[in-house]
């Protein structure tokens, strides 16, 4: 019997495959006559015998084929490393390519995957929501919360397990050298609870802590725990003063990505003066919490909302006049996690994008260095070929070489993405909380070896590819002058096409981008940021508990800043444009228009500012008058509006002269005046409607100084301070910035994002541009016969050179025609990061076209004019 | 491929299965399954080679110098085509001697521990 035609033999081949190909053409039929003998003798001793032998041969192969494919991978890397040592200049720029490819994409993931994909680093952080209050008919998609709404929707509900409240105020904390502004989150006692997060030091809140009277306690953040306290754990148990009460540390948080604010520390809502008061717990509409809540384990989000939304139909039922028919009024529930990211994902999701263009034009560049590389190996192959390297053979000694680069160039991405992680961490902060969680961590290294293998797949398929054509030939030829087929020009065109083409659109992207951002960046805010310092001033209004006192306090402020030389302006506001703060939206009644029962009133932002504001930021009045020092309390109440109000709220007629109430008709306001929009919520927004308000008739417990200066404006900033401390030693300030500055942050989001996506752009650019030239000079080495020849019989110089480079410039024209093909289908997904530009912008086309045309003439000319170089004598001579 | 020249305590300690292979070889030049029977036998059937871990072993002694695959074929008549026979060099030799010495130290600091009852003899 023949050991072949046994099916023991078949399955013992079979398995015979595991082993390395070299291994099994070197002794794979004598172990199969030896396992034929073994099983004969095996079937002498019965079934157990033969499974025995089964067992130790399938164990055996399972043991051995592991140590055989490594020691093969050590065999193959040593030659592989031989070769890259030949070839210096080769390994280099593969190496380097690679490295920007895949740090690039090793970068971003490290973002992605902190920021998307990594689970909330809170306890049950998938069963956490956001819950909103939404009024779309009054443009309102995300109202607070006021006390009794929290309480209704806290025990009405059957779907979450608990329901927790959220503020953020700032309180002046003494007890420490100087007088400290601290952020502070006023929460429910057991928001910590919620969130899962256990103290690093102490305790968090119990339920005792939110009793009326309950002593009060506070939680330091653990940014400001080490920041004030420098870590000290002792800081539990002592004390500080808060709105004139004394306040205990109880526990210190633990590092986390602290939401919805960055807050120094944080108490709980009886504490707080302002959630505490009467006033406050009684009204209805005096909203300021956040809340959310944590949904019952088997409770899925939409149950939740039903559920919720069941709530909102009883508070409509209940209270027809606050809730009215015509504001559409509704609760929404969003998960925490989408809440967190959803600003960050469009823009993680783009820059992903970009970086795997770059490592697919990386790949078709090492590629095509690979073919380059290819025409000078072929004797090497040939000869391996004939003796006996077998196909498979030839391809995993290639494929393990383009391993390697790709590993070697990978771990130097690594390091290079390694290096830009705190550039990349202050980036995303400006879209998400959870930019903290960005590290380098296992789940990266992971990527980016899975990165490596696909890079050494894509950028050696090809030249394993070419090899094996250019064996055959060389083979065939006798092993005499032999160049890579016809085939693998083909191929190397068509990598040149998909350089340029990719190069293409990553730079259509940038463009677009970059013509955003400057479009963004000169628009008119409706002011000027030149000149102007701005800094926050909060009073303590234990101490400043009158309205008199309020005033008196900026009003002797003001005077002394004013009295500056180098001061131009100043004047104080209860909030400057692009600040990021919310809107403050409040309803008024006009006295021409009689209130009609169930509908609401019309809404506008309420601002309230000193006489010089609109001078300090050359905010223009229109119509009427700014604010003088004569409305004073006591004079007739007068306000200012914005041009959108005027064309919004009162139908674009004069309103100078007409009279609005806030509350409900008991006082009446003048309007005396209209002045220009203000972007107030970002560069990219339109202006709202707004009403000012004159600051001695409404006086502020806290607000915005802005100062017009003559001079740098920061450099007054230590001065100013100072004068705030000779009118009350105990009053701090805080940010302390020019409004240029501001104005520059924010935007800082489009920026920073049309900087990565240029960047990203540029390196495709190089790398295709390296890639164009370096084909053609192969070309062109392995042409100079012909190109001699030529010559020889009278072509020019300038000739030789336009043939060169049209040749290289069509490949380009190629590329760029795919490019724009692409760009066409691809852009509009770039829609909502664009600014006034269209995604198909013709000059953003042109100039790419122009800037990627000139790299690309750049890259060819150079060979091209060492073809045209060509000593005819000298290159036919060389045959 | 030429062997590599290293002393030949260097190559110690050889792992169980091969030390058995160099074992089997040292009486006489073996086809593969016969170094699988020899093993088998001279160990009572406590050592079972498989086909995988046997020519694993041999690729690594055929690199190292240790054997070679014998040139003039027996004419046996069972023998065939794939049958190959496997001598022990001089510097197999040496390596397996060594290792015996080896074991043989360590044996003797088992005795004068008590560890071994009797002396026993190849």
């Amino acid at each position: 019997m023949k050991p072949e035609s046994t099916r023991a033999s078949r399955l013992y081949r079979a398995l015979l495959r595991l082993l390395p190909f070299d291994f099994r053409s070197d002794f794979g039929p004598e172990m199969e006559t030896v396992f034929h003998e073994q099983n004969a003798e095996a079937k002498r001793s019965g079934p157990t015998g033969v499974l025995k032998l089964w067992w130790e041969t399938i164990s055996g192969i399972f043991r051995t084929a592991p140590r055989e494919h490594l020691a093969m991978f050590a065999q193959d890397a040593r030659f592989a490393l031989r070769m890259m040592r030949k070839n210096p200049g080769f390994t280099m720029a593969a190496i380097l390519t690679l490295a920007l490819g895949i740090g690039a994409n090793s970068a971003i993931f490290s973002v992605v995957n902190a920021v998307l994909l990594k689970p909330l680093p809170y306890r049950h952080g998938d069963r956490l929501i956001v819950i909103q209050q939404q009024a779309p008919r009054a443009g309102l998609l995300d109202q607070p919360f006021s006390v009794q709404e929290i309480e209704d929707y806290r025990h009405q509900n059957h779907s979450l397990d608990s329901l927790v409240e959220y503020h953020n105020m700032n309180f002046i904390l003494l007890g420490r050298s100087e007088p400290e502004r601290v952020e502070t989150g006023v929460v429910s006692w057991n928001f910590f609870d919620v969130f899962g997060i256990q103290p690093l030091v102490g305790r968090t809140f119990r339920a005792g802590d939110e009793q009326p009277g309950a002593p009060a306690v506070l939680l330091l953040s653990y940014e400001y725990w080490i920041r004030s306290f420098g870590g000290d754990p002792t800081v539990v148990g002592k004390t500080f003063t808060m709105n004139d009460k004394i306040h205990t540390v109880v526990g210190v948080l633990p590092p986390m990505p602290q939401y919805p604010d960055e807050n120094d520390v944080y108490m709980p809502t009886t504490a707080c003066p302002f959630r505490s008061s009467p006033a406050m717990i009684e009204d209805r509409t005096s909203r300021m919490m956040r809340a959310f809540g944590r949904l019952k384990p088997e409770v899925g989000i939409r149950q939740a909302q039903a559920d919720l939304s069941a709530v909102a139909a009883n508070l409509q039922k209940a209270y027809p006049n606050i809730y009215t028919s015509n504001l559409d009024y509704s609760v929404k529930t969003i998960a925490l996690r989408d809440e967190l990211t959803q600003n960050a994902r469009p823009t993680m999701l783009v820059l992903l994008a970009a970086a795997g263009f770059v490592l697919l034009i990386a790949c078709a560049n090492v590629a095509n260095l690979n073919l380059a590389r290819m025409v000078r190996r072929e004797r090497e192959l040939a000869v391996r070929a004939a003796m006996g390297a077998g196909r498979v053979r030839m391809f995993r000694q290639l494929f393990t070489e383009s391993f390697l680069l790709a590993l070697i160039g990978g771990g130097l991405g690594l390091l290079l993405s390694w290096g830009g992680l705190n550039l990349l961490v202050s980036f995303a902060a400006r879209f998400t909380p959870r930019a903290r969680e960005i590290h380098m961590d296992g789940a990266v290294l992971l990527f980016t070896l899975a990165v490596a293998v696909i890079t050494s797949l894509l950028s050696g398929t090809a030249p394993a590819m070419a090899a094996r054509e250019s064996v055959a030939n060389s083979l065939k030829e006798g092993g005499g002058h032999a160049t890579l087929g016809c085939g693998s020009h083909r191929v190397r065109n068509l990598l040149i096409v998909v350089q340029v083409a990719v190069s293409f659109l990553l730079l259509i992207g940038a463009g677009l981008m970059l013509r955003s951002f400057i479009k963004l960046q000169h628009v008119d805010a409706g002011f000027q940021s030149e000149n102007v310092l701005t800094m926050r001033i909060g009073l303590n209004f234990t101490k400043y508990n009158t309205r008199d006192r309020q005033r008196a306090f900026f009003e002797q402020l003001l005077e002394k800043i004013q009295a500056q030389q180098e001061v131009k302006n100043a004047a104080v506001t209860m909030v400057f444009p692009l600040n990021g703060s919310q809107p403050m939206t409040g309803d008024f009644m006009m006295e021409e228009q009689p209130m009609v029962p169930g509908h609401s009133l019309p809404l506008a932002d309420l601002r309230v500012v000193s006489p010089d504001y609109f001078e300090a930021l050359h905010i223009p009045i229109l119509h009427g008058r700014a604010f003088t020092r004569g409305d004073r309390s006591g004079a007739q109440d007068v306000a200012i509006v914005n041009r959108s109000a005027v064309q919004h709220l009162w139908g674009g007629e004069d309103p100078v002269g007409k009279r609005i109430s806030l509350d409900g008709g008991h006082a009446w306001v003048q309007i005396v005046g209209v002045v220009g929009d203000v972007k107030q919520y970002g560069l990219n927004r339109g202006a709202a409607d707004e009403i000012y308000f004159a600051l001695a008739q409404t006086p502020l417990a806290s607000g915005d100084v802005v100062i017009k200066t003559v001079v740098e404006p920061m450099s007054v900033a230590r001065k100013i301070i100072e004068l705030l401390y000779e009118v009350d030693p105990n009053q701090p300030a805080a940010r302390v910035q020019s409004l240029e500055q501001v104005r520059s942050d924010s935007v800082a989001a489009s920026r920073l994002t049309a900087n990565l996506i240029g960047l990203f752009a540029l390196l495709a650019l190089a790398i295709a541009a390296t890639g164009i030239g370096g084909v053609m000079a192969l070309v062109v080495s392995q042409r100079k016969h012909e190109i001699g020849v030529r010559m020889a019989i009278g072509a020019k110089p300038a000739e030789i050179l336009r043939m060169v480079l049209g040749q290289g410039m069509a490949l380009a024209l190629v590329g760029a025609g795919v490019g724009l093909l692409g760009a066409l289908v691809l852009m509009h997904l770039l829609q909502k990061f664009l600014f006034e530009v269209e995604p198909n912008d013709p000059l953003t086309f042109a100039g790419v076209a122009l800037v990627l045309g000139t790299a690309a003439v750049v890259a060819c000319y150079i060979p091209a004019r060492r073809a045209s170089r060509v000593d005819p004598m000298v290159a036919l001579r060389a045959e | 491929m030429t062997p590599p020249s290293k002393p030949s305590h260097e190559y110690g300690p050889l792992t169980p299965a091969m030390f058995h292979v160099l074992l089997a070889l040292a009486g006489d030049d073996l086809h593969g399954y016969a170094i699988l029977k020899e093993v088998d036998l001279r160990t009572n059937g406590k050592v079972r080679l498989s086909t995988g871990t046997l020519y694993g072993i041999i690729k690594r002694l055929l690199a190292d110098g240790l054997v070679v695959e014998r040139r003039a074929r027996p004419a046996e008549t069972q023998d065939d085509q794939r049958r190959r026979c496997y001598r022990l060099t001089s510097l197999g030799h040496q390596v397996a001697a060594a290792e015996a010495e080896r074991m043989d130290e360590v044996l003797a600091v088992a005795r004068a521990r008590n560890l071994l009852k009797k002396t026993r003899t190849a």
